[in-house]
């Protein structure tokens, strides 16, 4: 041993050709978390220029100093380690991702900050931890993984809408949080496409969601700021919460090539129990005046139509994303590209999505940094006509199974009142020959991205320079292909809608950071003006020449064009400041100030400002808390406290055209009434907030309180129909008023236990836990309150009221059914009807006198359930064996209410044309007295109120998602020169646990209308899905 | 450190970029325009009270006025599975009743409309808008609200009347009471007393209202209140002005877009053909029309039919029948639909349209219910098909809502006044001109019988009728409607009727929006 020592002393002696005169040398082996090596490591002995880099196989050997006791070891995309030495002369060096570093770093709006020093409300997600869901957007991806957001899908149509709520519902205005993607502002998650208004049909299908259109594969990390104070240097945009979406970079070191693949088969998992031929035919007869005579012998008749099965399919999904990275110690890149392709269940809808990004930084000069990040996106989606009544899902309901989905000529079938000669039949049409001829088309496209510039100077200076931009070409198609329905003939129609948005960006801001002993100051000071333009254009004809979706291929005829357009601008410009202050990593404090002047108010209050300020005390970092490390490695205590704002209007008072000929030809109108003394909606949040870690960081706890407070909400002055102005695109709208106030109050709770951390097996509990309170406190004046209508008949579902939650269910309370004649003998006069066969009868529904006046009247309509869940949540577990991985996510929501419209529908009984649920078969009559329904009758008007008749318990429990994964041994991979290769299986709403009876209890909100949530008018299940992947790396 | 310079220049620049004009964030609307820069000219003034005319009657043209107008009063008949329409033929309405909200709906807006126009049309005349044409077109609006309020009073009875709209919503005061039925009467013609003042003699624009058409509204108004004299000098004042005749072709006024604003026409609501905005085009065809008549162009559905009663209550040889009403025999050679798909239709049809109970209904036949359709409003299968154009369902054809039959027909009526009969000149004279239009004999004296029952089988399918019935008093509504056949032939029906369904339910949304709807009406004046 010693002569071996002597040798390489004096090699190294050769080698060096030094004079050291003491020297000892050090071997070992450098590896990463997994256990991978790595070579090109370098190993400086500290406190000299001595270095080596390791070799192939991870190993080095260094001759050092006989003083040196400190090796640093550092490689490009690691955390850098230093390892004492000591005595030892072989040492193992395990080194951290930098990932793991940046963990700790919480994006927070025109900077970063640690998330050591963060004293507001802030969560965050990272990329890695939405993989292996097969969704389409980012909103859909974090559903149940932070606490205090609650998302909903609005339905199960691919790329369709996504109800985000950032801690309960701010405002009766959109409640899409501000999504900002790399500096660039997404201000709205909902669009609406065309419905087939145009085309003689009905109108209404829910809103889709623009995150859709975007590559979700391509996010690093999604930070969500969540209270005021942490909100307010968005000021009059953040009302609703801002999304802070960081997209991936690339890291210096070898270049990667990632190829992420999933295919999967998605199935609904529960119909509605219609009735079959037999049934309806037996039912029929009972019920109809004159019966149609094919159904004399029922036991004669098949099933019939199952218009279920005709209308749904099993759908299907697929993604592929290929991306590259890497870079050098100057550069950085990466470069992706996804396609995703996603056929919906409900037949004729799919949504399919092209994207690409680049993001490049580079260091050009010492003292400068420049970089892009830009996308490129292009989304085509078929939509079908559902969550709305009549829609595609409404009428496959009501549609009589004696209809034919094809005659045996080939043509549909259906299509009249009296498609077989004296067989009558409810007159809507046959739903999949709808789908088959007429399609909304929406194709999107969307080019965004930012530039940056940053100039260190002096010293603790930079200055940020950036300039975002987004261009997006839009267009939206919806058309009828010339055909026959049964005896019906459809002419061809084409609509055409096109419209681009453009929007930039001009944001110079000024950081400073310092710090001394145990001091710590950062400031951020800056400017930012934004412009917004946008515009449209459509067009519509008929009789396209040979089906050809054209403009020109339509009708010469003028008279049956339509041309129509419409444009807009926006401005805002505004000026921000953030200041922090931190001591001994103990206190902080941070304050906060955006002042924003906007386009919408020029008339007496154009500029709003917005404050906030928070504090937070770390506990364990003083003295006293030491002997308690062991328990509770860290306790944060936080307080913060802010002001933000809304600054959408609904429209601007003025005169406006009409796209066509109205009266004598062209007209104007007023659009509204001018309220001069229109002014910002506030927002003011008061966030308490603790962080602790307990048990050498096995536990991680996060708490928040919150008490979220609305006032001045922005909205058009609306009331009974009596007013004469409305908000529906022909009235002469109501003034934009300031009014009201609402609350949130609430608390989000996340919990992650790491219950079992070992060297092949690891297990891993995250619970998410949201709750929050809303009530609507004030309105306008005595009297007033919110509506929501469908656009079915415009029938009124919610009225909010104030000291109620928003959005909820009014109607009457029913009391059972009128079953004996001495029920009808007491019975209270119920509308001003009288007793008999034609009004109130045997076998109706008894309502509630609540007013105690003596009759049944409209004032007897109360709140009848709240859409709002008690609290909602989310728990994933996920467990590691060698090279095995599980995730088993499960979400759900308590306490929430639907009005399940459908139903309503489907069990009113008033017409003998139209299908029904199976239930109607007991119904009240003669002879079934102790029926669960009552009577059926036509005309009969007491039966359908709106009442808690139709008010379901909407509380689920799903297993959202079950991924098994499998990473092939690196041994294996070698071979074939695969850094690391994944295989997994997921299964997504594997099952729901319900007692609605709906096909799905997440309804979320017609066109994220919070005057609509929980309203199942036909409702596009979310289905169940079976997904497939692969992850490699190269 | 030589660049320390260069970095405060750059802080300096980048300053004095950060500062926008003022202007930047200066940002009317690109869309429209504002009262202050428009309304300066009559034509600019003219296109705002042209809206008045048109799209916003949609909501009640469009089947609530056949609900009301002809279902309740006998004259229609639907599906007795139509839950929306069916009630007012059974006297079952709800107060959710869609038609009736519908109804509600749009004459309160054209209240509110009207009330926010004059509100601005005032506002630019202080800022120097000029009087000439500002001042007639308040009128016009005068004349909209007066009508709409004779509307809500006629069906509704006490109802509530709203004149600032803007003002209530920005105090956010919804507790309006409901008025007694008198008062909106009232106010309905001081309404029109208002728009007679302020409306010219003559419109070089056909179909604009004059102050003939006021005077016409008002005479039908004194009908109602049973003020005769009155009733009487203003539809004198009509007949005398000379300005207005019976056309000859009765049926022609209804299937043919070319006689919109025809000379008998006092007030018609002014449609386009076009389906964009929605609401414009007239949308009566498509309820009326038979399905064998149906095309690729043109809807039918035939949501609403002839009842067996009405068909009953023509007399022989009266030609409005033929106008109104088609039955088997009814023929419209012009009219060439075809079936792509069924060529036994087409065959049938290749004479021209023949409205056929015989043949079988996948041949071309037709046969539903009473085995009639309503031929006023429909004009035809769409220009590839012989008629005028036709988009789905709409059509460019006008709806008159006072023509000079009716204002002959008050005329007539009050000179009659309480009398059990008149043999008066005057009255006969025009009672009988439009008689002898409908190619029937002359009456020698009249009766309050003899001028409803002209009256109703004018103005079928008009939505008209119901309001002649309920002012007839309980007694004789509620005889005149029990003899009413509103099944079919096969199975008929009968209703009684009780005192409080001679006016509708107030929609309960409205109720629940405004409680005070529920109480007992109060005075307006």
């Amino acid at each position: 041993m010693k002569c071996k020592l002597l040798v390489c002393m004096m090699l190294s002696c050769m080698l060096f050709s030094s004079a050291f005169s003491q020297t000892k040398k050090i071997t070992g082996t450098v590896s990463d978390e997994k256990g991978t090596t790595l070579p090109g490591a370098t190993v400086l002995a500290k406190g000299t220029t001595i270095a080596v880099k390791t070799d192939i196989n991870g190993k080095f050997s260094i001759e050092v100093p006989e003083k040196t006791k400190v090796l640093l070891i550092t490689f490009i995309g690691m955390q850098p380690e230093e390892v004492g030495i000591g005595k030892g002369v072989t040492v193992t060096v395990t080194l951290k991702s930098v990932a793991a570093l940046l963990q700790d770093v919480v994006v927070i709006g025109y900077g970063t900050t640690r998330r050591a020093n963060v004293s507001s409300a802030i969560s965050s997600v990272k990329g890695k931890d939405l993989k292996d869901l097969p969704v389409a957007g980012i909103d859909q991806a974090i559903q149940g993984k932070v606490a205090g957001v609650t998302v909903d899908n609005n339905g199960g149509q691919p790329g369709g809408g996504v109800s985000i709520k950032v801690r309960g519902i701010t405002t009766i205005n959109g409640n899409d949080p501000l999504i900002v993607i790399d500096g660039v502002p997404f201000y709205e998650n909902t669009r609406q496409s065309s419905g087939y208004a145009g085309l003689g049909g009905s109108n209404g299908q829910t809103g889709n969601s623009v995150m859709a259109t975007l590559n979700p594969n391509d996010i690093e990390s999604v930070d969500i700021l969540k209270d005021a104070s942490a909100q307010a240097i968005y000021g009059s945009r953040a009302a609703n919460g801002v999304i802070l979406i960081t997209t991936k970079k690339g890291k210096s070191g070898d270049g990667k090539i990632n190829y992420d693949v999933y295919y999967g088969q998605s199935q609904i998992y529960k119909k509605l129990d219609l009735m079959n031929l037999q049934q309806f035919a037996i039912y029929q007869n009972q019920v109809a005046t004159t019966p149609t005579p094919e159904f004399a012998d029922p036991s004669k008749l098949g099933k019939g139509t199952d218009w279920q099965d005709a209308m749904f399919q099993n759908g299907q999904v697929q993604n592929h994303q290929l991306s590259f990275s890497g870079g050098s110690d100057k550069t950085v890149y990466y470069l992706s590209m996804n396609y995703f392709n996603q056929v919906g269940t409900l037949i004729g809808s799919d949504f399919t999505r092209y994207s690409t990004r680049f993001n490049l930084d580079h260091q050009i000069k010492s003292w400068m940094k420049v970089g892009v990040s830009s996308n490129a996106n292009k989304a085509i989606q078929h939509v079908a006509l559902s969550d709305a009544a009549p829609g595609a899902i409404w009428d496959m309901a009501i549609l009589n199974p004696l209809v034919p989905v094809k005659n045996l000529d080939g043509s549909w079938g259906g299509g009249a009142n009296n498609f077989i000669p004296g067989v009558q039949s409810e007159n809507i049409d046959n739903p999949v020959a709808n789908t088959n001829l007429r399609k909304s088309r929406v194709n999107t496209m969307s080019f965004f991205g930012n530039v940056y510039a940053e100039i260190k100077f002096l010293k603790n200076f930079s200055l940020r320079n950036e300039v975002s931009y987004y261009y997006g070409p839009y267009d939206n198609v919806a058309y009828q292909l010339s055909g026959n329905v049964g005896p019906r003939q459809l002419n061809s129609q084409y609509s055409d809608y096109r419209s681009t948005y453009g929007q930039w960006t001009l944001r110079n801001y000024l950081n400073y950071n310092w710090y001394k002993g145990k001091h710590g100051v950062s400031a951020t000071a800056g400017h930012e003006a934004q412009y917004n333009y946008s515009q449209s254009i459509s067009g519509k004809k008929i009789n396209l020449a040979n089906n050809l979706l054209d403009l020109n291929a339509g009708s010469s005829d003028q008279t049956t064009w339509e041309l129509g357009g419409g444009k807009g601008d926006g401005a805002l410009e505004s000026y921000f400041a953030r200041g922090s202050y931190t001591y001994d990593n103990r206190y902080s404090i941070t304050a906060t100030f955006r002042s924003d002047r906007s386009s919408n108010f020029g008339l007496n209050n154009p500029v709003g400002y917005f404050p906030g300020v928070s504090a937070a005390w770390t506990v364990t970092n003083e003295k006293f808390a030491q002997p308690y490390k062991t328990i509770v490695s860290n306790l944060k205590l936080r307080f913060g406290y802010g002001a933000v704002g809304n600054f959408s209007i609904p429209y601007r008072a003025g005169v406006g055209f009409w796209p066509g000929p109205v009266g004598f030809g062209t007209s104007s109108y007023l659009n509204g009434i001018l309220n001069p003394d229109l002014t910002w909606e506030k927002v003011i949040t008061t966030n308490g907030g603790v962080d602790a870690t307990f048990l050498n960081g096995r536990i991680d706890l996060s708490v928040d309180v919150y008490n979220k407070s609305t006032a001045s909400m922005i909205f058009i002055g609306t009331g009974p129909r009596l007013l004469g102005v409305g908000d529906n695109w022909d009235d002469l709208k109501g003034p934009v008023i300031n009014t009201g106030k609402m609350t949130n109050k609430g608390v989000d709770i996340s919990i992650t236990s790491n219950n079992i951390r070992t060297k092949d097996f690891t297990w891993k509990t995250t619970l998410i836990f949201s709750k929050y309170k809303n009530v609507l406190d004030k309105l306008a004046g005595a009297g007033s309150a919110i509506y929501g209508k469908v656009f079915y008949d415009q029938y009124l579902l919610t009225k909010t009221i104030p000291g109620a939650p928003i959005g909820s269910f009014f109607g009457y309370v029913t009391d059972g059914l009128f079953r004996t004649q001495k029920d009808l003998t007491n019975s209270l006069p119920q509308f001003g009807y009288p007793v008999d066969v034609d009004h109130t009868w045997l076998g109706d529904v008894r309502f509630k006198d609540l007013n105690g006046d003596g009759k049944i009247t409209e004032a007897d309509q109360t709140s009848i359930g709240s859409p709002l869940p008690k609290f909602t949540y989310g728990l994933t577990n996920t467990v590691s064996y060698k090279n095995f991985d599980l995730s088993v996510f499960v979400q759900g929501s308590y306490g929430a209410k639907i009005y399940n419209f459908l139903r309503w529908r489907l069990e009113k009984m008033d017409n003998t044309y139209s299908n029904q649920l199976t239930s109607v078969l007991d119904r009240y009559t003669a002879t079934n007295t102790e029926a669960t329904l009552p009577r059926f009758k036509t005309g009969q008007v007491n039966n359908v109120a709106v009442s808690d008749r139709y008010i379901e318990d909407g509380s689920y429990l799903r297993i959202k998602n079950i991924a098994v994964g499998y990473r092939i041994p690196a041994n294996i991979l070698k071979r074939a020169k695969i850094a690391n290769a994944r295989l997994y299986i997921s299964v997504q709403n594997l099952a729901t646990f319900t007692k609605y009876k709906g096909m799905d209890p997440e309804i979320g909100a017609y066109n994220n209308d919070i005057r609509l949530m929980n309203v199942d008018q036909g409702h596009y299940p979310n289905p169940r899905s079976f997904t497939a992947g692969v992850n490699i790396e190269l | 450190m030589k660049n320390k310079y260069l970095y405060v220049a750059l802080i300096a620049a980048t300053v004095a970029i950060a500062s926008c004009k003022k202007s930047f964030t200066d940002k009317p609307a690109l869309d429209g325009t504002t009262i202050d820069n428009y309304y300066n000219t009559a034509d600019e003034v003219r296109s705002l009270t042209s809206t008045l005319y048109g799209l916003p009657w949609s909501g009640f043209e469009n089947r609530a006025m056949d609900c009301i107008g002809d279902e309740l009063a006998g004259n229609e008949f639907t599906g007795s599975g139509n839950a929306d329409d069916y009630p007012f033929q059974s006297f079952t309405i709800s107060s959710n009743s869609v038609r009736l909200a519908d109804a509600w709906k749009m004459f309160y807006k054209i209240g509110g409309w009207t009330s926010e126009y004059m509100n601005a049309l005032t506002i630019k005349k202080s800022k120097g808008g000029n009087p000439t044409f500002i001042d007639p077109a308040i009128a016009e609006c005068h004349f909209f609200r007066g009508v709409v309020y004779f509307y809500v009073a006629r069906i509704w009875g006490d109802a509530p009347i709203v004149t600032e709209p803007g003002r209530i919503i920005l105090s956010g005061d919804f507790n309006i009471p409901r008025y007694f039925k008198a008062d909106v009467f009232r106010y309905a013609l001081e309404e029109l007393k208002l728009a007679e003042a302020g409306l010219p003699e003559t419109d070089p624009q056909k179909g604009r209202l004059t102050k003939y058409a006021a005077k016409g509204m008002m005479a039908k108004l004194y009908l109602y209140t049973k003020d005769y004299a009155n009733a009487k000098a203003k539809a004198l004042e009509v007949i005398n002005s000379g300005k207005y005749m019976l056309v000859n072709d009765y049926a022609g006024m209804f299937n043919n877009s070319k006689n919109n604003n025809n000379a008998e026409c006092l007030f018609s609501i002014q449609h386009q053909l076009a389906g964009n905005p929605w609401g414009t085009g007239n949308q009566k065809q498509p309820d009326r029309g038979p399905g064998n008549l149906q095309t690729t162009e043109a809807s039918m559905w035939e949501l609403y039919i002839p009842t067996v009663d009405i068909l009953s209550a023509y007399e022989s040889g009266d030609t409005r029948r033929k106008g109104s009403v088609m039955e088997h025999g009814w023929s419209f050679p012009s009219w060439k639909p075809t079936n792509a798909s069924n060529a036994a239709y087409n065959t049938f049809m290749a004479g021209g349209y023949k409205y056929d109970t015989i043949q079988a209904t996948n041949a071309g036949g037709q046969k539903n219910e009473t085995r009639s359709n309503i031929a006023k409003y429909v004009v035809g299968p769409g220009s590839g098909f012989g008629s005028e154009t036709v988009l789905g369902m709409n059509t460019g054809l006008n709806t008159p809502l006072l023509r000079y039959a009716d204002v002959l027909l008050i005329y007539a009526e009050a000179i009659l006044g309480t009398a059990a009969n008149t043999s008066d000149a005057e009255a006969l004279k025009y009672f009988n001109m439009v008689r002898s239009r409908a190619g029937l004999l002359p009456k020698t004296t009249l009766t309050a019988d003899d001028i409803l029952h002209e009256r109703r089988v004018e103005f079928a399918f008009e939505g008209d009728y119901w309001f002649d019935l309920q002012r007839q008093g309980f007694a004789k509504a509620k005889a005149i409607i029990l003899a009413q056949n509103r099944g079919t032939t096969q199975y008929p029906k009968y209703i009684t009727i009780t005192e409080d369904m001679l006016t509708l339910p107030i929609p309960a949304a409205e109720v629940a929006q405004d409680p005070e709807l529920a109480k007992p009406a109060v005075k307006y004046y």
